[in-house]
């Protein structure tokens, strides 16, 4: 299930922190209704400009406390413009986090991120179901500790959802999906 | 035994020569203030908020200071900024301003888009008015894309939020003007002064046990430096850094004083010159930016 937010909610210019912190009481309330695999669109129509304690405020602090205070729960952001774009990347880049964006259907991470773990999101994005780190490991010709780490970052990020699940042969392992 | 030569009257306030103000007539160690412009034939914003910083410090320390001004174009330009207004309940004007031409003037205010009267910010509520009419005149005015005017907004942002978001000092406020000129030699240009009454940035650093500076350059140095702050928290330490990436990016000059500091920032090697001047308390910027080529 997705819910939409309105970021802007008709304002083009999103200034100061403090704007960012009663943006973020307001989400909250959101988050916490969604589900494990659930997503929420940030829709940032109609904005043009955010200042960066507006984004570390609302994005940054919002995406640190996603994989542990909601886990399995999406973040999505769409109708960036270039501009809002790429101060939206210095500020995740600046955070260490990083988030997805949904442009005309496709998605993509923001935010600093290595091009193998852009491949790896890519790679479970693409697929029809949940993966395996093996399955992965035999479409991306990686290592599977190489590719446990990747995951595992990923997974942290809050940009991959984690599912538990049992091989055939019966032995625990966990299986790895993007967005629904 | 050197005599100490005699001081220069001065003949105009702006972020250098308020430096020499403070240096020679020494409002925080009299008893009875007393700030004579009757020399200045001009004020620059910076000069305007370094100013109205003062007479705010004076008043928290109990002292109610005299500003003498006699110059008629300096006189006008203090109502329409603003100053005279803001001020006249913290200091006594020789001579008097007529109540009714600051009343007068004060209803122009906003009328001019050349002109940010002085504003004072204590919450972030403050800010989207004055940083819409930064991006308004840089885009109609200095001929700024829409983008680049959008980075200084940012930039201001940050440093507007700095002024209050840093202070224990009670009931500090920021302050901040803004006016563009058109001078032969430079052309068009603008300049925002922006200035606190608080902590300074030494104070504030030195709330975090990770930072050690050893006096006020050094501390305004480091705090243009991208993630220091008086915090241990990613998503701060931002505003100095970014002003100084954004004068950078559209050939401005900045120079940031604070306590016994100053540093003014050179675009053409992206360098800091740091210097001790006459000790102010808080913060107070200089941001100054030409018009782009239309």
């Amino acid at each position: 299930m997705e819910t939409r937010f309105d970021v802007g909610k008709g304002r083009q210019h999103l200034w100061t922190r403090q704007l960012g912190a009663e943006t973020r009481r307001e989400l909250e309330g959101d988050l916490a209704r969604l589900q494990p695999g659930d997503v929420l669109v940030l829709d940032l129509s109609g904005v043009e400009v955010f200042d960066y304690s507006f984004a570390a405020e609302l994005f940054g602090k919002l995406l640190l406390a996603l994989p542990r205070e909601h886990p399995g729960r999406f973040v999505l952001f769409e109708c960036l413009t270039e501009y809002t774009r790429e101060n939206l990347e210095k500020a995740l880049e600046t955070l260490g986090v990083a988030a997805i964006e949904r442009n005309d259907g496709e998605v993509n991470l923001l935010g600093k991120v290595h091009p193998a773990d852009r491949d790896t999101f890519r790679a479970v994005v693409d697929a029809d179901e949940a993966l395996t780190a093996a399955e992965l490991t035999d479409r991306l010709n990686v290592s599977v500790t190489a590719m446990n780490e990747r995951l595992s970052k990923l997974s942290a990020l809050g940009v991959l959802r984690r599912e538990p699940s049992v091989s055939p042969k019966g032995r625990e392992q966990f299986r790895y999906r993007a967005l629904a | 035994m050197v005599a100490r030569a005699k001081p220069t009257p001065l003949t105009k306030l702006d972020s250098v020569t308020f430096d020499e103000l403070l240096r020679d007539q020494a409002p925080f160690d009299a008893s009875t203030p007393r700030i004579d412009l009757r020399g200045v034939a001009f004020v620059t914003a910076s000069g305007l908020v370094q100013l109205a910083a003062v007479c705010f410090r004076l008043r928290a320390c109990g002292k109610r200071p005299t500003i003498l001004v006699e110059n008629e174009a300096v006189r006008g330009y203090l109502v329409r900024a603003g100053f005279v207004a803001a001020i006249k309940p913290l200091a006594d004007f020789v001579p008097p301003f007529s109540p009714s031409l600051v009343k007068n003037l004060q209803q122009r205010r906003g009328a001019s888009d050349l002109l940010i009267e002085l504003t004072s910010l204590s919450s972030g509520s403050e800010l989207p008015d004055v940083l819409d009419r930064i991006i308004h005149v840089l885009v109609s005015r200095l001929s700024y894309p829409r983008n680049a005017a959008y980075d200084v907004a940012i930039a201001v942002s940050e440093m507007g939020q700095n002024t209050f978001e840093h202070c224990s000092f009670q009931k500090s406020t920021g302050l901040l003007a803004m006016q563009v000129y058109n001078k032969a030699a430079k052309g068009q240009f603008l300049e925002i002064g922006l200035a606190d009454y608080g902590d300074g940035i030494m104070t504030t650093l030195s709330r975090n046990p990770t930072i050690a500076v050893k006096n006020d350059v050094e501390a305004i140095m480091a705090a243009a430096k991208l993630g220091v702050s008086e915090y241990n928290d990613a998503t701060r330490g931002h505003g100095l850094h970014h002003l100084l990436e954004t004068a950078y990016d559209h050939a401005g000059t900045v120079q940031i004083r604070s306590g016994s500091g100053k540093v003014r920032f050179r675009m053409d090697n992206q360098r800091g010159w740091g210097f001790t001047v006459a000790p102010m308390v808080g913060t107070q910027i200089s941001l100054a930016l030409g018009a782009k080529a239309s």
